[in-house]
């Protein structure tokens, strides 16, 4: 499984919805549910999930999933 | 130069004139030429200097930011200037209350170990000359744009502007310069810079807006004032209803206040065929606390939002819903204390803080409720309770705001359901609804009501409408102005935050 694809199940997870297909350019306003409670839980399963920890700048700079999708790929790429 | 006070409706105008007369590569220094004058029309003498003073730090903090290729050095110039416009607001705003209270505390601890009640501090010698002589205006506001023009920067969403004439403008640009919008630098630089087009349709939507915000302001909200500030400032002569309906009116004298000012400041930039920020969307239809504030000063609410809530949350994730909750609490303490120095205003936002904290635990226990008990939450009838039910809390947290004191705000809390018993009558709407004045202060207010519902209705479409219908509009919004409006020189309220 890919990183795009670990991360469409970590999003079905967190907003209990199996239809979930995401897209690079989707944002907080394309997801039902996406508010910053669930946001919370998001970055947090990522973390978890993919085994790294962002920065507040990492976080605040993310506008969209592909921006997500980058600082994982980057940080995992780091540490190998 | 209050946008309601004779002068301004000479000065826009003129401003205007040299403005469409002046060629393009000059234009800007037609608006920032106006915007000092504008500034300075308030004959506060440290006002421009500080103005001055934390464009030029936050101008050459934003390039330094930029250049630099070492993150730390990005990050300690950040910091740098942050504290720098934070010192600045605390200085302009919170000294007098600090010094206040220091001064309470060290008498207090003082006399209780020697006699000194009756001698003033030190402290309270020094400082106290300040209270009278520092005022704000305008400060809270310019210095939120610093904030957030710097922290855009060093996270790489923003480009620093070289050209320091712009920069200037864009801090200090007269419609938004003393109570906002708080502008992003990605949304008015840019519009700062091109070139002018006239057109006819552009002005006359943004003279229209302006004169709706003018009957907001000088129809509603100071005949409102005018009911308001009695009650508030007299709190122990009133009991029962009149505390009651005092809230009420002032939830709706602060919406207009404020919604009038930011339609004049949404008009006059866009004579100049400039887009502020909308800082309204019908915030008393909201459904929830966190739905009130995506509609109620929205570019206040995206700014705390973005630059406290969001680096707060992700610093406590690991705390699960405490973390969000604490974020929360955090966020509406310092938007309680930013809206000025006073307890009331830290309840009030302590408030907030907590009605939103409160709801994120609530949530998913509603969730289940509704679930079990076959509510709906898409029915009309739940969403008027929603409406109301949040309104009332809004209301609640509103009387903490107005009060002159906290024991003021607890009085109104404490007496506001007593003494129900009077009658539908001449005598009760003139002591009840009016609060004293005569029975023709109440068939006002009905007026001035039902016009806002016949204006409001038109307000966009009314440029659509053959040009007979549009004059009539014209002159019946002109006539309310001239025969309902208040002349008492009331001020705006988000003036002084």
């Amino acid at each position: 499984m890919n990183a795009i694809e670990t991360l469409n199940t970590i999003f079905q997870r967190v907003f209990d919805d199996d239809g979930i297909c995401i897209r690079p350019e989707m944002t907080a306003d394309d997801i039902d549910g996406w508010d910053s409670l669930s946001h919370v839980n998001l970055i947090t399963t990522v973390e978890t999930k993919f085994n790294v920890r962002f920065t507040q700048k990492e976080l605040l700079r993310m506008k969209n999933i592909g921006n997500l999708l980058r600082t994982i790929e980057t940080k995992i790429a780091d540490r190998s | 130069m209050a946008f309601n006070s004779f002068s301004y409706f000479l000065f826009l105008p003129a401003v205007f004139i040299i403005y469409y007369f002046t060629k393009d590569s000059c234009r800007w220094l037609v608006l920032l030429a106006a915007s000092i004058v504008f500034y300075a029309f308030l004959k506060v003498p440290h006002l421009i200097p500080i103005l001055l003073l934390i464009t030029t730090i936050t101008y050459c903090t934003g390039i330094g930011i930029e250049r630099s290729n070492i993150p730390k050095t990005k990050c300690y110039l950040l910091w740098g200037g942050i504290a720098a416009n934070v010192m600045t607001l605390v200085l302009l705003k919170y000294l007098p209350f600090l010094t206040q209270n220091l001064n309470i505390l060290i008498r207090s601890i003082a006399s209780l170990i020697m006699s000194f009640q009756d001698k003033p501090t030190i402290t309270y010698l020094v400082l106290n000359h300040i209270n009278t002589a520092i005022i704000s205006i305008g400060a809270s506001y310019y210095i939120f744009q610093a904030i957030s023009y710097l922290v855009d920067i060093y996270l790489g969403i923003e480009k620093a502007e070289r050209n320091f004439g712009y920069f200037a403008l864009y801090m200090s640009f007269f419609p938004k310069l003393l109570q906002g919008p708080i502008e992003r630098a990605a949304d008015l630089l840019p519009q700062l810079k091109k070139p002018y087009t006239f057109s006819y349709d552009t002005v006359r939507a943004g003279m229209l807006l302006f004169v709706w915000g003018l009957f907001k302001k000088m129809v509603i909200a100071d005949r409102l004032a005018l009911l308001v500030d009695p009650v508030f400032n007299n709190v122990h002569a009133y009991v029962g209803f009149p505390l009651l309906l005092a809230t009420y009116y002032y939830a709706l004298q602060i919406y207009f206040d404020f919604s009038g000012y930011t339609d004049m400041a949404i008009g006059t930039a866009g004579i100049f065929n400039i887009t502020l920020t909308r800082n309204f969307n019908k915030p008393y239809f909201a459904t929830s606390i966190a739905d009130f504030w995506r509609r109620w000063h929205i570019s206040f609410s995206r700014w705390i939002l973005d630059y406290i809530f969001k680096p707060l949350q992700m610093s406590c994730r690991n705390w699960g819903t405490w973390g969000t909750a604490t974020a929360l609490l955090v966020t509406f303490l310092i938007s309680g204390v930013w809206h000025g120095a006073n307890w009331g205003f830290i309840v009030w936002g302590l408030l907030h803080g907590l009605y939103l904290a409160c709801s994120v635990f609530y949530k998913p226990i509603q969730k289940k409720i509704h679930k079990s008990l076959g509510i709906s939450s898409r029915s009309g009838m739940y969403k008027t309770w929603q409406v109301f039910f949040t309104f009332n809390l809004v209301c609640f947290a509103w009387i903490f705001f107005r009060a002159n004191t906290i024991s003021d705000a607890l009085y109104i809390v404490g007496n506001m359901a007593n003494s129900f018993s009077n009658v539908l009558s001449i005598s009760y709407l003139e002591n009840n609804i009016v609060f004293g004045k005569d029975i023709y202060e109440f068939y006002r207010l009905a007026a001035v009501f039902s016009l806002f519902m016949i204006f409001s209705n038109y307000i966009n479409t009314i440029t659509e409408k053959p040009a007979y219908v549009r004059w009539i509009y014209y002159n019946m919004i002109s006539a309310a102005i001239l025969f309902l409006g208040v002349y008492d020189d009331i001020k705006f309220i988000y003036n002084r935050f």
